[in-house]
């Protein structure tokens, strides 16, 4: 992320103040963590930190942690979106309440969510047992674990997209079809950039979060080796063998790939935002 | 920002706000002159604001209050840090224990038990947790706190019975009627037979399970590491604690036989119903010890020190002993026992962790990283 200052004094006060408290914060609350997590991966001693990360056991947690991270933010990103072009754009009985459930991933304590879902989708559970019925597994298998995953990333999209969205104004839309463009053209060249800046945006948060996710996945994963055991297992798992050094290869190794999808996206982001001029 | 606000009773004002009250009315601003109000329609900033002072108070009193009972450590309070499946068991022994402390003529005690996960809970210990007393699953986790400096190295011999008050072994939960006619450890591996067991590397209780196993596998003449192997590939489900397992297997329905501590099978049979599961003891099991200790650094002055020894002590008194049975644990002095609770617990071969060398050979030759579990999933 780029820190951009202006040199240009600004008219608005209390900028010194503003940002003294930003940085304080911003250190207390980020910085200083994750600088205590690669100090400890420093003092493990980078031979180290890569020898635990070598292992087909963690690449196989961390490939099964990031990939179904992606496929749960890319769910969330088209239905996310479809949901909140819903809320926004149509007036219908129900509305606000369906408004309000958006945030409930938000609010429910992840074990919770984990322990809910489990009920649901286990052999013996209402969509378990239809799955059973035809010969299938949800729960305890990688699809449980998607599951888990879309749930607590759903709002993040909504959530972005939704204002964005409340804000194109009606005549941009009739402005394109008095041009002559059709509904599908005015979609795709119009509404969708405009909106791609903002859904990118909780596309990213939706995948950090999921990323990380441990307290929903944890009930619902199985948690077998090299099958349905998830990255943050395996630093539980460090942990509890007192393994500390272990536990923040393995962290580290989580913060450079989630850091360089970040850093994608945003690229993204900033060639999509030139695209269309603002936003 | 832009609100209306109500002057007087039929005289409505509509400005931008200049300054919040803390009673909740508002002083907005038209351009000319300025006004002061209640809002029309108050928002959550204003209702927040508009908490008469005397309440305002009385809750930062209160929060305060709260804080400051977290950082009350009398000479007589007592943190007995444990593992997950003693709830009951200490929730029976505090009581117990605080009444006969106060009958010889002492202060009443306060004594707090903070339950979870064994390593977790040494590491909560290690990372400045302040208990005086530890009642862990594994001596291993307790070693980890004797490492760091906070008890002596030989605490293990300063009790009896390798510290172990109580003890418990490791037997079979099945479904009702055992419709997979499971009867010794080599039952586990037939085909078609599930098996829910804990992860050993995040439960202690597993690692017993894991040991259980493995000494079966030695005395029936099997190699100990073929059968272990085996044993996990009809493990459909790896939770990270004892109860996890026991939730997936009675709840979830998920598998045809738990290996549980004793004292959580017979939990599981009494809270969830007779009728639905059935305990099958094993030929061979292991000892499981969870031993307790006191933290010696975490120990204020002498007073604290009296209270703790008196704590682990009643443990091992005949009282103490009878509440452990009662709670299905296997205890040494039956005296003051129910006969009843104590008749329950079949005789069966039982092995010990001194036969794998104690938990500090057997932690890192099969827990560790790279130990023989590893291995079963490494492909080693």
């Amino acid at each position: 992320m780029a820190l951009a200052l202006r040199l240009q004094k600004s008219p608005m006060p209390g900028f010194g103040l503003g940002m003294g408290i930003t940085l304080a914060m911003l250190s207390l609350v980020v910085i200083l963590p994750v600088v205590a997590l690669l100090a400890r991966g420093v003092s493990y001693g980078p031979e180290a930190v890569w020898a635990t990360i070598n292992t087909p056991r963690v690449w196989a947690a961390l490939y099964l942690s990031f990939r179904l991270a992606f496929l749960a933010a890319l769910f969330n990103l088209v239905f996310g979106s479809l949901l909140a072009w819903v809320l926004a754009r149509y007036d219908f009985p129900g509305r606000r309440l369906i408004d309000a459930f958006v945030d409930l991933p938000f609010a429910l304590p992840t074990a919770v969510a984990g322990i809910a879902l489990t009920a649901l989708y286990a052999p013996n559970g209402t969509f378990g047992s239809i799955a059973k019925s035809l010969d299938g597994k949800i729960a305890y298998t990688q699809w449980g674990i998607l599951i888990a995953l879309i749930f607590v990333g759903l709002p993040f999209v909504t959530r972005t997209v939704q204002p964005v969205i409340a804000e194109i104004e009606q005549e941009v839309e009739e402005a394109s079809a008095t041009l002559g463009a059709g509904r599908f053209y005015t979609m795709r060249r119009v509404i969708l950039p405009m909106l791609l800046p903002a859904a990118l945006t909780g596309f990213a948060l939706s995948l950090a979060r999921a990323v990380g996710e441990y307290g929903s996945v944890i009930f619902i994963a199985g948690n077998l080796p090299m099958k349905t055991e998830i990255a943050p297992l395996l630093i539980v798992i460090k942990l509890e063998e007192f393994d500390y050094g272990g536990a923040a290869a393995i962290g580290i190794a989580m913060l450079v790939i989630s850091f360089s999808m970040l850093l994608v996206i945003n690229l993204i982001q900033i060639w999509s935002r030139r695209r269309i001029g603002h936003v | 920002m832009i609100r209306s606000i109500r002057v007087t009773d039929s005289q409505l004002a509509h400005g931008r706000v200049i300054r919040r009250h803390l009673d909740g009315r508002l002083t907005v601003e038209d351009g000319t002159k300025r006004m002061t109000g209640y809002p029309l329609n108050p928002g959550l900033l204003d209702r927040c604001l508009g908490f008469s002072m005397r309440r305002v108070v009385a809750i930062a009193a209160t929060i305060v209050g709260i804080g400051l009972a977290g950082q009350a450590s009398a000479d007589n309070s007592l943190l007995n840090v444990s593992y997950d499946p003693t709830r009951e068991l200490y929730r029976a022994v505090n009581a117990a224990f605080a009444a006969k402390w106060e009958a010889d003529g002492h202060p009443a005690p306060s004594i707090e038990t903070s339950h979870g996960g064994s390593g977790a809970q040494a590491r909560s210990v290690i990372d400045g947790l302040k208990a005086q007393v530890v009642t862990l699953a594994l001596a291993s986790d307790i070693d980890q706190i004797a490492a760091k400096g906070l008890l002596p190295e030989d605490w293990q011999s300063r009790l009896p019975h390798n510290s172990s008050p109580y003890t418990s072994t490791i037997v079979f939960l099945v479904r009702e009627g055992n419709p997979k006619g499971i009867q010794d450890w080599g039952d586990l591996v037939k085909e078609g037979v599930e098996v829910i067991t804990p992860n050993p590397k995040t439960s202690g209780g597993a690692r017993w399970n894991y040991l259980a196993a493995w000494a079966w596998a030695q005395k029936n003449g099997q190699d100990p590491k073929e059968f272990v192997t085996e044993l996990f590939k009809h493990v459909p489900v790896l939770d990270s604690g004892a109860r996890g397992s026991t939730t997936t297997f009675t709840q979830r329905e998920i598998g045809d036989v738990l290996l549980a501590w004793e004292n959580e099978a017979y939990l599981a049979l009494n809270e969830l119903g007779e009728d639905r599961f059935d305990i099958v003891v094993p030929s061979v099991s292991i000892l499981a010890e969870p031993p307790v200790a006191i933290v010696d650094k975490n120990i204020v002055d002498d007073e604290q020190k009296q209270l703790a020894d008196a704590y682990l002590n009643f443990l091992y008194s005949p009282e103490g002993q009878a509440l452990a049975f009662k709670h299905y644990y296997r205890a040494w002095d039956e005296s003051a026992a129910d006969p009843a609770d104590v008749a329950r617990f079949p005789k069966l071969d039982l092995v010990t962790i001194a036969d794998f060398g104690g938990w500090k050979q057997a932690q890192p030759e099969h827990f560790g990283d790279g130990g023989t579990f590893d291995q079963i999933y490494s492909g080693k």
